[in-house]
This record gives C-alpha cells, structure tokens and sequence, in this order.
C-alpha cells in the first residue's frame, strides 16, 4: 500500500470570477519509505498541495489518501508537518517546542520530556534542549522543527521549504542532516524546495509543477546510490539530472 | 558606560534632586512658602498618614481607582479582540473607535457630571470611560500580533479551538497585555484624579486641588509624594512581570 495516494485533486480558491484555481489533476503515488521532492515555480500551488495532505485545507476534487485512509482533518500520528523558516514557539525553549503536539495529547509529563530528550539528541542538538529559540541559529531552529515534526513518530513528514532561509552552506549541512534523520527512521518525505541542487541531492523521486494552476509536468527518478555524497554532487549524471528538471522547469514558466 | 556606572549616576541624580529640594529652600534660595523643603514635606507626609480623614479619602480613591479599572480593562480587552477577530465588527466600529480615542477625554468630564452627580459612580464612569480606549486598542494590537503561523503548526499537531486559545493565543498576546495592563493604569488613574480635582466632595486628589487652593504647600507635595510612589509602584511590578514574560520578544 502506498503511504500516500493523491488522485485526480484539483483546487479552486474561492474569489472573483469563479475564483483562482490553484491546482489541477495532480496524481501522486508516494511508496512508503520514500523520499519524495516537489519542485516548481512560486505561487503554483505546492504549499497549498502540501496543506491538503496534512489534512489542513480541503480540496475542491480529487482523493487524498494517507496509509489507505482520508485525511478530512491534521492527524499529527500519521503526518507531521515541518513548516518553512522559524514556526517554532519563541516562548518556549527548544524542548518544550518539541515536546507540544505531545503536551496536547496530555501525554504524561516524565514520558512527554523522555521521548523529546530523544528526539534532540536525533537531530544532534544534545545539551540545546533549554535554549529559547531566539538563542538558536537558523540551522539548529529547523533541527528542532523536524525534531517537533517527528516527536509522535508518524510515517509520514512533510516539509515545505523548510531550509529555504539559510544560507548555502548550512542548507547542504542541513540536507545531509536530514538523510541521516531519514535513513534512521525510515519516514516517507514529502520536500518542497526551490533548490534544484538540494532536490537531485535527497529525493528518490522529483515531481516537477508547472506554473499556476499547478499540475504535475514530470516525474523524474534520481537513481543515485545512497548514501549521499557531497562528492556526488560534482558528477556528470547529477548535472544532467539536475539540467532536466531545470529544463522542465523552464517550459512550464 | 557599565550597567554599575549608569546605576551609580542615576542614584547620583537622585539624591541631587532630593538635596537641592532640601537645601535650596532651608537656605532661602527659593521661597519655602513655594517650595517647602523636603524633610518638611515627608515630615506632613507622615502627619497625613497618621489622619482618619485622609485614610477614608485614599480607601476612596483606590475603591474608584480599581472598581474603573475592573470594568475598564475586561469590557475594553473583549471588545478589542471582537473587533480585530470579527470583520464586520471590526470595519464598522474601528474606525469611530479611533476617532473616538484621539479627543482628549477631559472635555466630556462635565457631561459625566450631569448624568452621574459628583459621587463614587461619576468617578468610576468617568475613569473607566478615559480608560477603556487605549485598551481596546492595545487588545486588538495584542490580537494581531498572534502569528498565523503558530496557529497554523498547532492546528497540524491536532489543537482544539480551546488548546488554540490557551497555547497560542495567550502566550503571544502576554507581553502587550501586562503593557496594556500598565498603561491602562496610567490612564484609569490620571480619570480617577481629574474627576476628583475637577468636582467633589471626598478622594485623594479632592484634598490636593483643596491643598493647591488654600496654599497649603507642604500638604500639597506630600499628596503628590504619595500618589506618585503608588503610581511607580504599580508601574514597575507590571513592568517586571513584562520582562519575564517577554525575553522572548526580540
Ligand atoms: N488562502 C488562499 N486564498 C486564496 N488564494 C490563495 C490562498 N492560498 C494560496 N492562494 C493562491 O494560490 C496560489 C498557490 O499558492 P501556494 O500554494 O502558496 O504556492 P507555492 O507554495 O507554490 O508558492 C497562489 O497564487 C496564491 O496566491
Ligand atoms: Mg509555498
């Protein structure tokens, strides 16, 4: 069974003139396990695609499936969400943020800060757990996004830009991070990015959208081994890879 | 300049301020009958304290103070954040809301005395009336500066309105409602000692326009010596409050 099936979803926003659509026939099959990125202009709809898979807006036609069953509303035990730049709570320290989604199950308080004292040390923050986010950089506020994002250990985590604010450099860190975070725990990835790079760098698969409404143009299969390389980023076929969707990208602008 | 330094110079200041109203006067350097000198006004301040009749005018005037601001501060909160939740609410009523907050509030102090007398209730009407403007204001700030994004990551987490409210809401509206809070108090009070001053027959800031009238100074400043350590006092307890619950606003 797929960990998530998305068919025929198309989207319409309420407005003048019968309204913008947003989406059109998107068809997505995602394995579990799989390391999955959408690429795709800005404003073509991968953001709000990414809300209807977390069960946050509901799409005007078309299926969603989430390990076989709807997702009429956020089920944090089969979803987690990890939202672009710093949605961290700044009144709480690190691991009070990663503990909430617990906090409002009223999961017991010695149990609650355990599993997140695990969770920090997953994305290698040990000995951060009492900072407030304000006292973070940037990197280590998205390790505790995806911490928070992973705490109730769902199968599938969704991401949405989530490295988009930082620099270069600790983008690729942060990418390399994360495959480390994703071999360890085997989720299914759904990834939006602008980055090409970081796309051919993590997906299994890339889905190229077209410019609004969005409709997916292509799905390209990124046979690279894992584990990942920085080495591998300098070879030919990450280049071509890279150049196809670069191409695809540009026909569909 | 070091925290220590700047400490240092404000006590410095202080007591400069405190030694030149003690000795400019005993010295004859300014009229005393203008200007009585310190020692001689805390002296009356003690006096005063000692004095059934300015006991029942500050049990008065703090029953008018807090009774305006129990009903200025939740009435002016609720009706803020109805207006920056509710559209409609909010685009018909914002607008008069503001005009309604730029007049000085003095100028309908005589209305309130035709319709209340010059009783407790005029007081209260009056305090809470030159209050609740700056909260309701302040409240819809508050509500504003609530995130959509926080709300958004907890209703993913599987929030209920109420978690919303309690965990969201709450804690990112705190810091600008303990300000509001302080400057509400600023405004209430300022009411509360206009309305005295201005008509009638009992209070605190009744005996200082009495004092200020008969030129009875020391009593004058001793009044003043009084309502500004409460004033201050209250400030800054909020104040502290505000800065524990805000390090995280940066
Ligand atoms: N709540 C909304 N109401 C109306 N239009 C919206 C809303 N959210 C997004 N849109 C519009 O839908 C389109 C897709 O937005 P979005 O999903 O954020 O795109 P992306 O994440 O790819 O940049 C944009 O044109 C945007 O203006
Ligand atoms: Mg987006």
């Amino acid at each position: 069974m797929s960990a998530i099936a998305v068919e025929q979803l198309s989207h319409v926003y309420a407005g003048a003139e019968g309204g913008v659509p947003a989406l059109e026939d998107i068809t997505i099959d995602v394995d579990a396990g799989k390391f999955v990125v959408i690429v795709g202009p800005s404003g073509c709809g991968k953001t709000s695609l990414l809300m209807m898979l977390a069960g946050l807006r509901h799409q005007t036609q078309g299926t969603i499936l989430c390990a076989g069953k709807p997702i009429p509303e956020p089920d944090p035990e089969r979803v987690g969400v990890v939202f672009q730049e710093a949605s961290l709570f700044p009144w709480l320290t690190a691991l009070d943020n990663i503990e909430f989604p617990l906090a409002l199950r009223g999961t017991p308080r010695d149990d609650r800060r355990r599993r997140a004292e695990e969770m920090l040390s997953l994305v290698g923050l040990d000995g951060f757990g009492g900072r407030y986010p304000h006292e973070l950089s940037g990197g280590m506020k998205q390790r505790v996004s995806i911490a928070r994002g992973l705490v109730q250990d769902p199968p599938v985590l969704l991401m949405d830009e989530p490295f988009a604010a930082l620099d270069e450099q600790t983008r690729m860190t942060m990418g390399h991070e994360l495959l480390r975070i994703w071999s360890t725990t085997r989720k299914t990835v759904v990834f939006i990015t602008h980055s090409l790079t970081e796309a051919v760098y993590l997906a299994d698969e890339v889905l190229v959208m077209s410019d609004r409404p969005g409709r997916i143009i292509d799905r390209i299969e990124i046979s690279l081994p894992r584990p990942r390389t920085y080495e591998m980023m300098a070879t030919d076929t990450f280049g071509k890879l890279r150049e196809r969707i670069w191409q695809q990208i540009r026909k569909a602008a | 300049m070091s925290q220590a330094q700047i400490v240092a110079f404000r006590l410095a200041l202080l007591a400069a301020v405190f030694a030149a109203w003690q000795l400019l006067p005993s010295h004859g350097i300014v009229d005393a009958r203008l200007l009585p000198p310190l020692g001689d006004v805390l002296a009356m301040l003690g006096e005063l304290l000692g004095r059934s009749q300015v006991h029942e005018a500050i049990a008065v005037t703090a029953s008018e103070v807090i009774v305006a601001f129990v009903i200025a501060v939740p009435l002016g909160a609720a009706i803020g954040v109805l207006a920056a939740e509710n559209d409609y609410f909010g685009q018909i009523f914002k607008p008069m809301l503001f005009y309604v907050f730029s007049v000085p509030k003095s100028i309908f102090l005589p209305m309130f005395i035709l319709i209340f007398g010059i009783g407790f209730e005029q007081k209260v009407a009056y305090a809470a009336f030159s209050t609740i403007f700056i909260v309701i204001m302040s409240a819809t700030a508050a509500v504003e500066s609530v995130k959509t994004d926080h709300v958004l990551v907890a209703r993913s987490y599987g929030a209920t309105r109420t978690q919303i409210l309690l965990r969201i809401y709450v804690p990112s509206m705190m810091p600008v409602l303990l300000e509001t809070l302080r400057i509400s108090m600023i405004f209430n009070f300022t009411g509360v000692m206009i309305a005295e001053m201005y008509a009638s027959r009992t209070g605190i800031g009744h005996l200082i326009a009495n004092w200020g009238e008969n030129f009875q100074m020391p009593q004058l400043f001793a009044g003043v010596i009084l309502l500004a350590a409460v004033a201050i006092l209250f400030n800054e307890v909020i104040r502290h409050l505000e800065v524990r619950f805000s390090t995280w606003r940066t």
